[in-house]
């Protein structure tokens, strides 16, 4: 595998799931460590300094969110959750507190290890900075001459898309909440404006996606947020 | 003087009557004794006429004023009766029971007014009457439907039987012929929430004047507390309901959560093994794929036990539960669920305190063999291993009494109600989470509650946990 042997921890009060996760990550050459508490995740988080946490959130001495507050205190790693609870307020709390990405149990194995690679990218990518260009298939995106181009077609943008768009890409294929994303583009007095939002998004989507009806690059995680996808649509869905 | 002093206690004696009486009387004795001529009724001076007049003014008046004082008095202390009576009434009526306020109104009626029968008739309730006789009831009935074909024609053939109960239920013919006895009756409708909801009915005692303005008062204003009463009683009936609608809904939506949750996680399990066994870019070990293997079968059993206690619980919850009693003894069950259970057992000490001779006790083998299992799983789940678990039978207060006793850590005092809501589960300190959904003690609860028995958790004599089972002995069905 590719990854090298990249660090993962998984924090799970399920025995079944440890186990199987355990064997499954370490056939895909992960490195893995695991702990059924938080109390354990964060003793385990400081002494084993993991690349990527997959964490639970229903644990049996506290919630799972604690532990996403506290390895933020500490280290921006990559924060998978992997939870069957499926309220949207659950993700976008994990969210906003700086879990980068949330999967419902029970999830398919390649999904999990997709994102675990994203993660793993995203760690890896430098930052975007501010005349970076960001590719991703045919968008591009010159962030130092404030240029956007699909294919060939340059893409005339409003400030605020532009923004909108910017905030997307510092952050690609991490889900972003509404109020991040609100809060990043209008100020943070602004984050419970989602419509402002929805009516940005669907310029960019006019502006950029081939079909806005079915967008490759700017996806909806509902009742959540938004996610810059780099990769394009996934094996088996509709472009 | 002498004389108007005695028209005075007259008056204020008997009333106005007497004292007109009594100051013609002194008028005249006056006349007779003191005015000239003496002992004749002749007056010599016209002037002792004026005097003598004035006399019996003065007498009239002082007894007219003193009868109307008297009479003044008589009305508040009725008044003051009237206040007393409906007061109790209104107290008695807001109780919360019904039919027992009812009965206390309808005796304190009867016992104020002295009169032979009350009756409450409510509709859908059964009648109230005090004293109760199946005469006064037919009667009763009758004249509060509708007075005009108020007796069947069968009260005749009662009328040996009325005989027994009372010298009032001589109602031989049926009522509407019997004018006296229809004099006697006296019903007022009671309204609730403004409409019609039954009548308030008194019967008379024979040879009794018909009632006054007070005692008519009297039952208007008890019809009008009955109803009122009813008027509550049918408020509370119907918010206790919205209230266990609105308990059970919010019930189903936390057992809904949690049942996904506890379903999911197994779920997850065997997807994600399942998963492992099709990837095709990593060659498992035959070791990896038993282990895959294993968790699939392992979760599967897990939910396949989560469905059948749902399914308990559900099962119960809507009443269809049937239990299939007859009569065990207690130390046979106990060893039947020892012995399927050896294998979860074997790596704690058990110990066995149930007397051969305890009295057979009718139950649901099946049921409450799951009961005991459950506690004993609980038990060894919760205690470390290596240590005691005791089971123990005898019988208390005419009830068959099972503690099921561990050193494990024990139930909190805030935890020993909560332990038998459905998903709930208790940490049990640093041995790591435990297993299970969190029904098991939720069925149990139930299974023992069908039986008529109680369950609860108290402390054990160390530091752990006592479960105590009670099974009412009926022993009037015990088979001899």
């Amino acid at each position: 595998m590719t990854e090298g042997r990249a660090r993962v921890l998984v924090v799970d009060d399920e025995p079944a799931i440890l186990r199987t996760l355990r064997t499954n990550l370490h056939g895909h050459g992960f490195d893995v460590e695991t702990a059924e508490n938080v109390r354990d995740a964060l003793a385990e988080y400081d002494r084993a300094r993991p690349d990527v946490v997959l964490l639970d959130l229903g644990l049996p001495d506290d919630d799972g969110l604690v532990l996403i507050r506290d390895i933020r205190g500490r280290a921006p790693t990559p924060i998978i959750v992997v939870s069957a609870r499926d309220d949207d307020r659950d993700k976008v709390n994990a969210l906003d507190l700086g879990a980068d990405d949330y999967l419902t149990k029970p999830f398919s194995v390649d999904e999990l290890l997709a994102r675990i690679r994203v993660a793993l990218r995203h760690v890896a990518r430098p930052p975007v900075g501010t005349d970076a260009v960001f590719e991703a298939g045919d968008l591009r995106v010159d962030l130092g001459r404030r240029e956007v181009k699909v294919g060939d077609r340059g893409v005339r943008l409003t400030p605020t898309e532009y923004d909108v768009l910017k905030a997307l890409i510092a952050n690609p294929d991490r889900v972003l909440t509404f109020s991040m994303l609100l809060r990043r583009v209008w100020g943070p007095g602004y984050t419970t404006e989602g419509h402002y939002l929805h009516v940005y998004i669907a310029r960019l989507r006019k502006k950029l996606e081939a079909d806005p009806q079915a967008p490759r690059w700017i996806v909806s995680e509902p009742g959540v947020g938004y996610r810059l996808r780099t990769d394009g649509p996934r094996p088996g869905s509709t472009p | 003087m002498l004389y108007l002093v005695a028209v005075l206690a007259s008056a204020t004696a008997f009333g106005r009557g007497p004292a007109i009486v009594a100051s013609i009387a002194a008028f005249v004795a006056f006349d007779w004794s003191f005015v000239e001529p003496l002992h004749q009724f002749t007056v010599a001076d016209p002037q002792q006429y004026v005097s003598l007049l004035l006399f019996l003014l003065v007498a009239a008046v002082t007894s007219q004023l003193a009868a109307e004082q008297r009479a003044r008095t008589a009305q508040a202390l009725d008044r003051e009766r009237e206040a007393v009576i409906l007061a109790d009434i209104a107290g008695l009526s807001a109780a919360a029971d019904l039919r027992a306020s009812l009965v206390a109104a309808a005796a304190r009626i009867q016992q104020e007014l002295d009169v032979a029968a009350v009756g409450i008739l409510l509709r859908g309730q059964p009648p109230v009457i005090a004293p109760f006789s199946a005469d006064v009831e037919r009667l009763f009935r009758g004249a509060s439907s509708a007075p005009a074909n108020a007796l069947s024609p069968g009260t005749a053939a009662s009328a040996t039987a009325a005989g027994r109960t009372g010298r009032w239920v001589r109602v031989v013919s049926p009522l509407p012929r019997d004018e006296r006895l229809r004099r006697r009756v006296h019903s007022v409708a009671i309204d609730a929430g403004g409409a019609p909801a039954g009548s308030l009915i008194v019967l008379r005692r024979t040879g009794t004047a018909p009632f006054r303005a007070t005692e008519d008062r009297l039952l208007a204003a008890t019809a009008a507390q009955v109803g009122l009463a009813e008027d509550r009683a049918r408020l509370r009936d119907e918010a206790t309901e919205s209230e266990v609608l609105r308990r059970s809904d919010q019930l189903k939506t936390a057992l809904l959560g949690a049942v996904s949750h506890e379903l999911r996680t197994p779920l997850a399990s065997i997807m994600a093994s399942a998963g492992s066994l099709r990837q095709k870019d990593v060659t498992w070990s035959d070791a990896e794929r038993d282990q895959f293997h294993e968790s699939i079968e392992q979760e599967v059993k897990r939910l396949d036990r989560l469905v059948g206690e749902l399914l308990d619980l559900s099962r119960i919850d809507a009443g269809h539960l049937v239990l299939q009693r007859q009569y065990h003894a207690l130390d046979a069950l106990v060893d039947d669920v020892l012995g399927r259970l050896r294998h979860t057992t074997e790596a704690h000490r058990i110990r066995v305190d149930v007397p051969e001779d305890l009295p057979p006790v009718s139950v649901d083998y099946l049921r409450i063999d799951q009961v005991l299992s459950n506690l004993l799983e609980n038990a060894v789940r919760y205690a470390p291993p290596g240590t005691l678990i005791e089971i123990a039978g005898r019988v208390e207060n005419g009830a068959l009494r099972i503690e099921v006793t561990d050193e494990g850590p024990g139930v909190a005092g805030e935890d020993r109600e909560r332990v038998f809501a459905p998903f709930h589960r208790l940490e049990r300190g640093d041995r790591g989470p435990v297993k299970g959904a969190g029904l098991g003690l939720a069925i149990a609860r139930r299974l023992v509650e069908a039986h008529g028995g109680r369950i609860w958790v108290e402390a054990g004599p160390g530091r752990g946990a006592r479960f105590v089972v009670t099974l009412p002995l009926e022993a009037a069905e015990v088979p001899r």
